[in-house]
């Protein structure tokens, strides 16, 4: 009985030792992207990493090989069930080197995987089984458990699961074994309740994972990599991924969705074109941000618009949206249109120094998070955005949700009104974003919503347009106070309503 | 060591004017204000402003005085001063600067001027880095036990009191400038303590309490707080109550190269003249009196233009009608002829002065802060020696962290004697110089010398009056307040303890008796 005991440990280990494999190689392909050269390198490091391990369990004191099966499976519990979380939150986090700490986590259970079925066969040689049957008798349960898993993983639970979620249900089948084994085998074992207690400790800590897990893997994995990465870069400025799932392309910044080219024409349509309708002898644009080029494919409808000036900090970004096939094939080549000029430099440095005059200001830039963001949407930058706006000119800037985010986005109005703007706020629906809003603003009192649109779009119409700027009741303003660089109430006012929407 | 080599020449008897050389030329202007500091660019401002042309500023060793800044690889940073509380309601000499250099929009005599929002400090302002913790207050909260708290919370009410307190004069009992402040005797008692005995008096036992209030000593006098004067401990904290209309209390103003940047804006609308010969527009030459005498009525100065570059040192003697003398009173005492004549005996009247190090450090790239933290412009270090460092960025509208940045470390020297501290600063050798300067930074940073790319020290060994109690009644100070004449004074020193507004007071007054 005892010894089929560890025959069936054996089927167990040999499946989270291989759960442990195809875990780290499809995180690095899907990270990294190059799935043969990371599945091959990945497999490559764990059979060496096991080669380690079988040699270093010669070390084992024959009549300690039982104990220290054990703690290698806790072990291997702890640092395989952990794993993909760990990886996950590195690569979301980035600076840290994620494929430094990929190779050493592989490398780590590779090493406790191998010194697993060596421990096992000297436990139960030590128990005089006969060397033929015995040999054969492991390899077969540990090849089946390899069996299982390789067709578990793909069907049921990477899809079902997720990939940290996956990665601790092993962790605990592993601590299972080494307190079973414990319990069965208390006789033989000394320190029995260490083991006990080293394994429930293993085992509430992949549980608190587990239970965690729901939202890590909403933010991390679904949310964010659920899909196939096709392009991921750390530049100095942020974390650029892009990735497709079927024909939804997105593009996310530092962990934030920036666009799905399933909806990304409504929320550029709406960021463009009630102030461009509105503006039909305007010759020259300025585009804060938007170096993804959408908005400028949107204003280059526009044929007597002469000069687009895009400003984008990163020089990273435009160059990927001007070059890459994909990605130009959604911006239509907006970039690389000579009308368009791009400028990489830091937005409130450029306006400091340029002295052009532009007839539209679209300001599409990221959300005010931190302090140094908040400084872009604060009166003085607003007051030098008035200084390069036309007196007859318009500008939008996009400011957040204002049904999720309402007084960070009423506070966007309210500092605008502060640095002399008359301003005309609206939203429109975003399936991925939700409600999102935009601000409208001018330096004079006059705006008419248009009621039709010369150039062809998809999302915005007169029916659409009105309802636009029509705030329904659960949208009202709150009291907020405008966006003042010395206490940057945007941040905090951000901050706030987001927290109060994501738990 | 800005001023040194001049002012220890001057100690050590450069008046015996045998080894000068005679002078090589002479300048006659209607004023002459010797000192180009906070005191005589603000009377050179306000005699300007009402139609005087013919001034001529000298500037002394240091242009900018102790409002000085510098540049590291094209980043302007402070090499003194470095903010500006919101002026209060009595500074309207500031106010009325302010709103000329453009700094205050509207209203700027009202209650709640409106400021231009790039010169109030942005947010953070401040954060103290506490038991291995940023915090974003100097007396956190979050940090303190029940006691604690209840005692800060009385504190502050109780500062907070004074700021509108008045004596039977009627005028605030703590006013900025603070001539202005009630001569009320109940008031001027707590001159008679320190401020720590103050506060053990009043029961406050908080240990966090008593770090900070010593702190607000260091930091405003160059003097631990029982060195200070109680009436000084609670003027720093209930004589700024300036308020903004488009800022929190407590807010400040400050430049990237801290109030240089304000000296360089008065000097803008002053509107110097190129040439010296040119007696059309205010004046400034280098150079710095040797002496200061008062003959048939007028003013009389030989002044000193040290070697530099080719030209080799000469004298020339400059006549005014009148003149401002707005060096420091440790300098003046041997300079201006007669002192004593003015109710002034340097022997007993000259006010102890604190020794200060300002050290600037040109960083690449920004040091790893823990817990990702976001710095703050001003970053205090619970405990630590020095005064912690303020940013040179902070106030750059930038999304990207630039490449280089400055960080400016205070220290005052109050933890000696200030004789002893300028003994240490005068054979220190620059490494320990550079271990006493980097203290703080290294409590608040695991590496630091990866992202430093060059240190620049400035030795400030006379750098501000200390107001040690017994302050306000300096018979010699409020002697030189009232002189008036061909001659006047004009210097922080005059108010017992150094801050912009009290600098610009007295440059203020002595312009105003010229007009
Ligand atoms: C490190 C430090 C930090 C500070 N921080 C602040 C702060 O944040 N906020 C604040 O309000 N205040 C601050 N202060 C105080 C503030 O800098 C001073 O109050 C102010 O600058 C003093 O100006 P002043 O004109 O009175 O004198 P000084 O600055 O001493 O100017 C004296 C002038 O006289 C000239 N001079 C000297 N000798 C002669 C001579 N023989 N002939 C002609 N000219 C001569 C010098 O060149 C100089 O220009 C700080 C001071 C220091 C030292």
């Amino acid at each position: 009985m005892r010894d089929r005991v560890l025959i069936l440990s054996v089927f167990v280990v040999a499946s989270c030792g291989l759960a442990y494999e195809l875990i780290a190689g499809a995180l690095a392909s899907y990270l990294l992207g190059d799935t043969v050269l990371q599945f091959s390198s990945i497999i490559g490091c764990y059979l060496f990493a096991m080669g380690v391990g079988s040699h270093l369990s010669r070390y084992v004191k024959d009549e300690d090989a039982l104990a220290r099966f054990i703690d290698v499976e806790l072990l291997v519990g702890i640092v395989g069930g952990l794993s993909a979380t760990i990886l996950f939150s590195i690569f979301a986090w980035a600076s840290t080197p994620f494929r430094t700490v990929l190779y050493a986590l592989v490398f780590l259970i590779g090493v406790l995987v191998g010194m697993e079925i060596p421990l096992v066969m000297r436990v139960l040689y030590g128990r005089k089984a006969e060397l033929r049957e015995m040999v054969s008798r492991v390899l077969t349960f540990d090849y089946l458990g390899a069996l299982a898993v390789s067709l578990l993983f793909p069907l049921v639970l990477a899809p079902r699961l997720g990939m940290s979620r996956t990665a601790l249900v092993f962790g605990l089948l592993n601590a299972g074994v080494a307190l079973f084994t414990a319990q069965v085998f208390g006789k033989e074992l000394h320190g029995k309740r260490g083991i006990r207690l080293r394994g429930t400790a293993v085992a509430v800590v992949l549980i608190a994972g587990l239970a965690f897990s729901s939202q890590l893997t909403h933010w991390a994995e679904q949310s964010v990599f659920g899909d196939q990465i096709i392009h991921a870069e750390t530049t100095p400025y942020q974390r650029m991924v892009v990735t497709r799932w079927q024909d939804d392309l997105r593009l996310y910044l530092n962990g934030n969705l920036q666009f799905s080219t399933r909806d990304e024409h409504r929320y550029h349509e709406a960021l463009v074109h009630p102030a461009m309708q509105s503006l039909p002898g305007a010759r020259s644009v300025l585009v804060l941000g938007g170096g993804d080029g959408l908005a400028v494919r949107e204003l280059l409808k526009y044929p007597k618009l002469e000069h687009i000036t895009l400003v984008d900090l990163d020089p990273a970004m435009t160059k990927l949206f001007s070059t890459s096939e994909t990605l130009t094939a959604i911006n239509q080549h907006s970039l690389t249109n000579p009308r368009v000029k791009v400028i990489n430099a830091d937005a409130g440095q450029w306006l400091e120094t340029d002295t052009g005059s532009y007839d539209a200001i679209i300001i599409d830039l990221p959300d005010p998070s931190n302090f140094a963001l908040g400084k872009l949407y604060s009166v003085p930058m607003y007051r030098l955005v008035s200084k390069h706006l036309a007196e007859h000119g318009y500008v939008v800037v996009q400011s957040t949700s204002p049904y999720f985010a309402p007084h960070a986005f009423w506070c966007v109005v309210a500092t605008l009104k502060e640095a002399g703007f008359y301003t005309w706020p609206y939203h429109a629906n975003v399936p991925s974003f939700g409600e999102w809003g935009y601000v409208l603003a001018g330096k004079h009192d006059s705006f008419t919503q248009p009621d039709h649109y010369d150039v062809p779009l998809r999302f915005l119409d007169a029916s659409s347009t009105r309802e636009m700027f029509h705030f329904p009741s659960d949208m009202v303003a709150p009291e907020v106070e405008p966006n003042r660089l010395n206490n940057q109430s945007l941040v905090h006012y951000f901050e706030q309503d987001w927290h109060r929407v994501i738990r | 060591m800005p001023g040194m080599a001049e002012g220890h020449i001057l100690r050590d008897g450069l008046r015996d004017a045998a080894k000068l050389p005679s002078p090589s030329g002479e300048l006659e202007c209607d004023v002459a204000i010797f000192g180009s500091g906070v005191a005589g660019m603000t009377a050179a401002w306000r005699l300007a402003k009402a139609g005087r042309r013919n001034i001529l500023v000298i500037a002394g060793p240091e242009p900018d005085g102790n409002a000085a800044g510098a540049s590291m690889a094209g980043q302007a940073c402070p090499s003194g001063a470095h903010y500006l509380p919101l002026p209060s309601m009595e500074s309207r000499h500031v106010r009325e600067m302010l709103a000329d250099v453009g700094v205050i929009i509207s209203d700027p005599f009202g209650h709640r001027p409106e400021f231009d929002e790039r010169i109030l400090v942005h947010a953070q302002q401040e954060r103290l880095l506490r038991a291995g913790k940023w915090h974003e207050d100097l007396l956190p909260d979050e940090a303190s036990t029940t006691q604690e708290r209840s005692e800060h919370q009385r504190f502050l009410r109780y500062v907070e009191q004074l700021k509108t307190a008045t004596g039977n004069d009627g005028k605030r009992a703590f006013a900025i400038p603070i001539a202005l402040s009630s001569q009320d005797a109940q008031w001027r008692a707590l001159d008679r303590l320190n401020f720590r005995d103050w506060l053990t008096r009043e029961g406050y036992r908080s240990a966090p309490l008593h770090w900070y209030a010593n702190y607000a000593c260091r930091d405003d006098y160059g003097t631990s707080y029982e060195h200070t004067s109680a009436y000084a401990g609670l003027h720093y904290f209930a004589s700024r109550a300036g308020e903004a209309r488009n800022a929190e209390p407590g807010a400040v103003l400050t430049w990237p190269d801290g109030l240089q940047g304000m000296m360089r804006a008065l000097r803008s609308k002053i509107g110097f003249g190129a040439h010296l010969d040119n007696s059309t527009a205010p004046r400034q030459m280098t150079g710095f009196a040797a002496s200061i005498q008062i003959r048939n009525k007028a003013v009389d100065a030989l002044v000193v233009q040290p070697a530099s570059g080719t030209a080799s040192l000469r004298t020339l003697r400059v006549r005014a009608r009148h003149a401002i003398c707005a060096m420091p009173l440790h300098v003046a005492a041997h300079v201006v002829e007669d002192m004593r004549g003015y109710g002034f005996d340097p022997a007993t009247h000259l006010p102890q002065s604190a020794p200060w190090m300002i050290a600037n450090f040109l960083m690449r790239r920004f040091p790893e802060e823990r817990a990702a933290a976001q710095l703050a412009w001003d970053n205090v270090i619970y405990e630590g020696k020095g005064l912690g460092y303020v940013v040179a960025t902070h106030q750059l509208i930038r999304v990207a962290k630039p490449e280089h940045a400055v960080f400016t470390a205070y220290n005052a020297l109050s933890d000696r004697s200030p004789q002893d501290s300028r003994r240490w600063l005068e054979t220190a050798s620059p490494a320990q110089l550079l271990e006493r300067a980097a203290g703080d930074m290294h409590l608040a940073y695991e590496q630091l010398w990866p992202y430093v790319e060059r240190v620049d020290i400035t030795l400030r060994g006379h750098a501000m009056a200390s107001p040690a109690p017994g302050y306000l009644n300096n018979k010699g100070l409020l002697a030189l307040r009232e002189v008036d004449g061909p001659l006047q004074f004009a210097h922080s020193d005059m108010s017992g303890y150094s801050v912009f507004e009290e600098a610009a007071w007295w440059g203020e007054m002595a312009a105003r008796r010229l007009l």
